[in-house]
């Protein structure tokens, strides 16, 4: 490579790389902003003090649903990746045409939109009463989720030599207890992946939390905030400091367990 | 889930309006009347749009960071994570702050042009209903070029490196490299970008929801969207369940193929 196609290569880059940044710059700077300041429309400047308020005013209104969101995701996840991890041990260690079957048939489910069980769902929830219900989300969220937990956790089994488990048939070793002692020891790495991946999505989901929940008591933190775009229209700070504080938990997650979350990712798409 | 899908199917084929359900069964009906609206066609329409606007972009910026971070060296440390973290982001917060950047009066693009001297340069973007699909997508390319450019980098990194160091030691440039080795290398992960990038193309709601709510007029209601306004809003359930099916037909179309093709990849 030349040194001017190099140098061309280099301004590039880093043209995409502030712009990808801009948005989440804007978003932070704006957002410890004083409704003055935003009216001056210095979106790149740095904001004169910390204006916590923003802060207080969009978290009284999220409180709630951050609540919720906790109350929601963090079993859903685990109840997932648990029943999701037996399902995906299942289907890679029985190496059988049934499992194959299963297989296809769980990724198949894990791809398609949401929209195509909506209607059904919503009589479902609706007639085992569990609708507007922080329980209700649990089962949702863990019906929707643990075709792919399964998916992912058998991706990452896969690598497990199958020996290992003969081995541990041969020594006496049910299913059951190879699970506990082994398979989880061995494969937490995967499980951990699992883990992050489907709670950062039920945590951003939204379709399911709108259509599942209404009025404050249950409804999660997204649908709170696309209320909070209406609610406080053009108060640009308010909103960017609503935003901030729900994408706090996934943020943190992705700073310190980024790996793990795109490993997930990718093992999401059986790229085999 | 199989057991709902098979009972949205058989709902498309009810008379269903209204709040209390009706199983009358209807035949084509619902089709019928689909396939005369107008609107129906808007959004299969803009989910085409959709599909050409953002699939493209995405997985080309996606192949060359991947690549072009891979000859950066150290930098793509912090490089990297720049285009991975709106991934974390919900997209209602996505939602909400591309929101802002397009809005034409106190958004930030046009505050930007308008401070660099490119007034003339400023767009209505979202209020416009010829700009707001592909401000949408815009939103959408920022988000999931990260996706791609992961897959990449696992596919470059599976090219054998005597590969790369044969090249260089023939003289080849990086270009050369990128056309000659990477790109006829990395045939599956774009099978693999194309598949997931279609599917979270007929997914999307939350971004439409949040930034447009289909408007202006019915500009950026796509079909996912459109489906939920009909059946949740104005209620006609029969009418919603055959939006579904389209959308079951259309997802179905990419996602079986794709997974028996990648099951058939991973047996080897």
């Amino acid at each position: 490579m030349t040194k001017t196609t190099r140098v061309l290569l280099n301004v590039v880059l880093i043209i995409l790389a502030a712009a990808w940044l801009l948005p989440m710059y804007a978003m932070v700077m704006t957002s410890f902003k004083s409704p003055r300041e935003v009216a001056q429309h210095n979106y790149l400047a740095l904001p004169k003090g910390l204006e916590i308020r923003n802060y207080l005013t969009a978290f009284q209104v999220l409180k709630q649903g951050l609540l919720n969101n906790v109350v929601v995701s963090i079993p859903a996840t685990l109840l997932a990746v648990f029943v999701g991890s037996w399902a995906g041990f299942f289907l890679a260690m029985l190496k059988s045409r049934y499992s194959q079957v299963v297989f296809f048939a769980a990724s198949i489910a894990t791809f398609l939109p949401y929209q195509i069980v909506l209607i059904p769902f919503t009589k479902f929830m609706a007639t085992t009463k569990l609708i507007n219900t922080r329980p209700g989300l649990i089962v949702a969220y863990l019906i929707l989720n643990t075709p792919m937990a399964a998916l992912i956790t058998a991706t990452f089994f896969q690598v497990i030599p199958p020996e290992l488990q003969e081995a541990a048939a041969l020594d006496g070793c049910g299913p059951v207890r190879f699970y506990w002692r082994i398979l989880l020891p061995v494969g937490r790495l995967g499980l951990l992946s699992t883990a992050i991946l489907i709670f950062t999505m039920i945590w951003n989901e939204f379709l399911i939390a709108l259509q599942f929940t209404q009025g404050p008591a249950a409804q999660m933190a997204t649908p709170v905030l696309a209320g909070l775009r209406g609610n406080y229209a053009e108060l640009w700070h308010i909103q960017m400091a609503g935003a901030m504080i729900t994408s706090i938990p996934p943020i943190v997650i992705f700073a310190f367990l980024g790996r793990y979350f795109v490993a997930g990712l990718t093992a999401g798409t059986l790229k085999g | 889930m199989y057991a709902m899908m098979v009972w949205t199917i058989y709902v498309s084929l009810t008379r269903w309006v209204g709040m209390a359900p009706s199983w009358e069964f209807n035949g084509l009906a619902n089709y019928a009347t689909l396939f005369r609206m107008q609107r129906f066609w808007n959004s299969l329409k803009n989910n085409a749009l959709w599909l050409i606007a953002f699939i493209p972009p995405t997985t080309f910026l996606g192949l060359a960071l991947a690549y072009v971070l891979k000859l950066s060296g150290r930098a793509q440390a912090i490089l990297r994570p720049i285009f991975l973290y709106p991934l974390a982001l919900s997209f209602v917060v996505t939602g909400t702050l591309w929101a802002w950047m397009y809005d034409p009066g106190s958004g930030v693009i046009n505050g930007l042009l308008r401070e660099m001297g490119l007034k003339a340069l400023s767009q209505p973007w979202i209020a416009s209903p010829k700009q707001a699909l592909f401000c949408l997508v815009g939103a959408a390319i920022w988000q999931y070029t990260g996706f791609a450019m992961s897959l990449y980098v696992a596919a470059i990194q599976d090219i054998p490196t005597e590969i790369f160091e044969a090249a260089k030691v023939d003289g080849a440039s990086d270009g050369q490299i990128f056309y000659h080795i990477v790109v006829p290398n990395v045939g599956h992960a774009t099978m693999i970008v194309i598949a997931m990038l279609t599917l979270f193309s007929l997914k999307v709601f939350d971004l439409v929801w949040v930034m447009t709510f289909g408007g202006p007029g019915t500009a950026t209601e796509i079909l996912s969207f459109f489906m939920f306004v009909a059946t949740f809003r104005q209620q006609f359930f029969g009418l919603g369940a055959a939006i579904s099916v389209v959308i079951l037909i259309l997802a179905v179309a990419v996602v079986i193929p794709y997974s028996a093709w990648a099951m058939k990849r991973s047996q080897r």
